[in-house]
């Protein structure tokens, strides 16, 4: 591993509380057509609904209206007031002491960006010449492997049923099954061995602490503290590996943050759907170096101290690139395949790996996926891609969308097939 | 020496029966099973077609297109047959389409409608790649598809049948013959002559044909009257050809197609045509947003409310072939231009909507079942299944999704290989020792972070990979 300079800038790693950075747009935007602050709140509730911003990092399946109960209303404000500050901390806006908002000039070119990839390139510059919290985060990334991983397993995952976790000891089962997987993950993902004994038990005492679980082994818990304190667990496990194992020194919900703001800029990719693992894993697409002879990245933004942080965007116009993309797509197709007999797979699913292979963010591989299917349709490629649209994530009843489709030719597409030529199966 | 002369040393063998063993002559499935309707080989022309795995799909069409009264302007014009699964691809779709329009042009659905009505079917297919984006390349795929059914020729004979026999005062045996004969005959002077039928009356018969009058007078059917209709060439299906390939794309391909060539079909008595139109996602997969509600509007245009005769009277009615994808695609377009309330997309419970059914076992068996039995040698004491076992059969169906094109191509695979191996029966396990064969399915790659080959991008943007 080469050896990872100390950062000259201390980073600023407090983060106003908003994953999506598109809450920006739709406040530049509101402010196109009044100042009132009231208003403005109006116009920024109902852009929000129809861009399905939540609270969550992950977009809303619907843009259906939805009623302003208090608790909401009070949610939703303070998210607007979040956007407000950090948007007059990089001179987008101003405020002025009637609560009147005015979009100043750097707002107003950003809000012309917004569609284009200079948007979130505009946005990472802003939000990193403030903070430095990208390059602390891809450094200590780079100086641990290039990977993090946050393994998650719910009882059920590791063999216990919900109706036989009924008492302390039951739960000191699962911890201690919980822990003996984690070494293991930890040992095949990361290479590095280590000791959980002392967690496993202050995991349980800090539950006993909180009145969840008792001393005695053979006591019942109350059953509706069951999700409480298997969340407790799980949280527990996840700090330890930001904090103790990876030395970040910043809260989990900062890292949340900042990772999957880092997602949208394309720096940093974080996934909770990598196949056959548990949990989410964490992983550069940038780097900070001097700098790179290499055309495959493209500087973002120069520190004062020399240094510069380079996104890994591979042209998908290179052939050697491309090579390497329909081969990584070739493969992560069969293994996927394995686990299912149809011929279609999902495209989301084999993102995942592909992304990984190469240490692209998901705009290169979708970038790169076009150009291959139009050299395909073109016939010019040694393998036949199917692209197909199964049924859309609105059309199930899931409330979140978890998975950002993959738009080919403008089209969301969500299932693939490959043939070898000379072996396809067609109508 | 001669090369005329020379004889080969190698003595003629019969080819060897590669597939006796099993009762066949040889191996009834396609390799690959993909629809060519202009193919000679019935494994692949659509011609080997088990009837019953369609016997749904085929009875909605029948009930709500194919015996509805034409002549009421509110029948229905337009029609979806939609994929639900989304292995849409070789489900057997262009099979049934072709097999519906053999069906329909038998007897220009004549037995279908009890004698009702008088139909013709087209079979169009949009060009891959996006050469078919506009309507109007439509219209002219359309145009194609009637030349290639020779409709034109068989319309022109009509026309003429019906006035020689106004005028014939024979026996009628002069109209006896076949229709392919009858057709030639018509357009030959010296038949006319040999039957005593005075052709310029014919002519003239023609042309007082009350369903032609309000035809332009450059139609082509018209040529046959210059000069008096003396010593005037037959028209035939060409100068329709070349006619319709003088005319601008556009609006005169459209006044031509949907309201001249109606005029002309209605005066060879017929009351309709069925427009199949197959892989309809060829045309939204390459259309931009602004495209598709054009071609939208267009099409809306031509069966339902445009300026054409067509849209007056319902004579083209359509069938749209829908894979399991398409709605999404095109349902903003269509609300967007009104087709949505003309012929709703997303009313699976309605008349017009055919919906394909994904196959089942009982469907996989029948269709091994017909495609055996046509290449079954005579008086082979076989069983119908032979060499597949039902559970093989069942095993094929699963692995394939119940997909019609995958099982034909899997047992095509397998019965070469039971050949290759000298084995008589194909039993379950055949099938998946033969699948472990398949290099898709027998890669053994975990899909895991551990073990994936990936870039270090510290040391490609360092240099130091």
């Amino acid at each position: 591993m080469p050896h990872i300079e100390e950062i000259i800038t201390e980073p600023k790693l407090s983060v106003k509380r908003f994953y999506a950075l598109e809450y920006f747009f739709i406040l530049l935007e509101s402010l196109t057509r009044t100042a009132d602050r009231d208003a403005v709140f109006n116009s920024f509730l109902n852009l929000k609904q129809e861009y399905r911003l939540g609270e969550s990092k992950f977009k809303k399946m619907s843009d259906e209206p939805e009623e302003l109960t208090p608790g909401r209303e009070s949610r939703y404000r303070y998210t607007f007031k979040q956007v407000i500050e950090e948007s007059k901390q990089y001179g987008l806006i101003s405020e002025q002491d009637d609560g009147a908002l005015f979009r100043l000039e750097a707002g107003d070119s950003l809000l012309k960006q917004y569609g284009t990839p200079d948007y979130h390139r505009t946005l990472f510059k802003l939000m990193e010449r403030d903070s430095n919290a990208f390059r602390y985060l891809i450094e200590r990334m780079f100086a641990k492997s290039g990977l993090l991983i946050f393994p998650v397993y719910s009882p059920y995952q590791l063999g216990f049923e919900r109706r036989n976790i009924r008492t302390t000891g039951d739960i000191e089962r699962y911890a201690e099954k919980l822990s003996k997987q984690i070494t293991s993950d930890v040992d095949k993902y990361l290479g590095t061995t280590i000791e959980l004994g002392s967690e496993t038990t202050e995991v349980i005492e800090r539950l006993r602490t909180a009145n969840l679980l008792s001393k005695n082994a053979k006591d019942q818990f109350q059953q509706t503290d069951y999700n409480s304190i298997v969340s407790r667990i799980r949280k527990f496990w996840l700090i330890y590996f930001l904090q103790n194992l990876y030395g970040y020194k910043l809260s989990l919900s900062s890292f949340d943050m900042w990772i999957y703001r880092g997602k949208q800029c394309g720096v940093i990719q974080a996934t909770e759907f990598y196949p056959n693992f548990n949990g989410r894993i964490v992983y550069p697409t940038s780097v900070v170096v001097e700098r790179t002879e290499s055309a495959d990245f493209s500087q973002l933004i120069a520190y004062k101290d020399g240094k510069n942080l380079y996104l890994h965007e591979p042209t998908e116009l290179d052939e050697k690139n491309q090579d390497k993309f329909i081969k990584y797509l070739v493969e992560g197709y069969h293994s996927l395949r394995r686990t299912r007999r149809g011929y279609f797979v999902n495209l989301a699913s084999l993102r995942e790996l592909v992304c990984f292979n190469l240490k692209v963010s998901e705009h290169v591989f979708e970038r790169m996926l076009n150009q291959a299917y139009k050299h395909n349709l073109a016939g010019e490629l040694p393998i036949k891609i199917s692209l197909e649209v199964d049924r859309l994530p609105e059309e199930t009843g899931a409330e979140y969308l978890k998975r950002v489709p993959v738009l080919v030719d403008g089209k969301p597409r969500n299932i693939i097939s490959i043939d070898e030529k000379g072996t396809r199966v067609d109508e | 020496m001669s090369k005329l002369s020379r004889k080969p040393t190698a003595a003629f063998n019969d080819a060897p029966a590669r597939f006796a063993r099993f009762g066949l002559l040889e191996n009834p499935f396609p390799s690959e099973p993909t629809v060519n309707k202009d193919s000679q080989d019935p494994r692949i022309n659509g011609e080997i077609y088990e009837i019953e795995l369609r016997q749904n799909e085929f009875e909605r069409v029948r009930a709500n297109f194919l015996r509805a009264d034409l002549a009421q302007p509110n029948h229905l014009r337009l029609g979806y047959i939609i994929d639900t699964s989304y292995i849409g691809r070789g489900n057997g779709k262009s099979a049934f389409l072709v097999n519906l329009q053999d069906a329909i042009n038998r007897h220009n659905n004549l037995d279908i409608s009890e004698e009702q009505t008088k139909c013709f079917a087209l079979y169009v297919v949009p060009e891959s790649g996006g050469r078919t984006k506009t309507f109007a390349s439509l219209l002219n795929k359309i145009f194609d598809s009637m030349l290639r059914l020779g409709i034109i020729e068989e319309s022109l004979a009509t026309i003429r049948l019906n006035a020689a026999r106004s005028l014939h005062t024979g026996d009628g045996t002069a109209f006896s013959a076949d229709d392919d004969v009858l057709i030639e005959n018509l357009r030959s002077e010296q038949w006319y002559t040999d039957h005593e039928i005075n052709l310029s009356e014919v002519r003239d018969a023609v042309r007082s044909n009350p369903a032609l009058q309000e035809l332009p007078p450059d139609f082509p059917l018209f040529r046959e009257f210059a000069r008096g209709g003396l010593y005037a060439e037959f028209v035939t299906q060409d100068d329709f050809e070349r006619y319709f390939k003088s005319l601008k794309n556009g609006r005169d391909r459209f006044e031509f197609v949907l309201s001249h060539m109606v005029r002309f079909f209605r005066a060879a008595d017929f009351t309709g045509a069925f427009i199949l139109v197959d892989d309809f996602e060829r045309i939204p997969d390459f259309q931009s947003r602004r495209q598709r509600k054009d071609f939208a509007l267009e099409l809306r245009s031509a069966l339902f409310d445009g300026p054409t005769l067509n849209a007056r009277l319902g004579f083209y009615n359509m069938f749209l072939v829908l894979h399991a994808g398409v709605p999404p695609l095109i349902s903003d377009a269509w609300s967007e231009s009104g087709m949505e309330n003309r012929s709703p997309l997303l009313q699976q419970a309605d008349r017009h909507v055919i919906p394909f059914e994904k196959l089942n076992p009982k469907h996989a068996k029948l269709l091994l079942k017909k495609y055996l039995g046509e290449y079954r040698e005579k008086g082979a004491a076989f069983d119908e299944l032979a060499p597949f076992t039902e559970a093989a059969i069942k095993e094929i169906g699963v692995v394939s999704e119940f997909n019609a094109a995958k099982i034909l191509k899997l047992a095509y695979g397998l019965l070469e290989h039971a050949a290759d191996e000298g084995s008589d029966e194909i039993t379950e396990t055949a099938v998946s020792d033969y699948r472990e064969k398949d290099p898709l399915v027998n890669e053994r790659i975990e899909a895991t972070i551990a073990s994936a080959e990936t870039v270090d991008l510290f040391k490609k943007a360092t240099g130091t990979e």
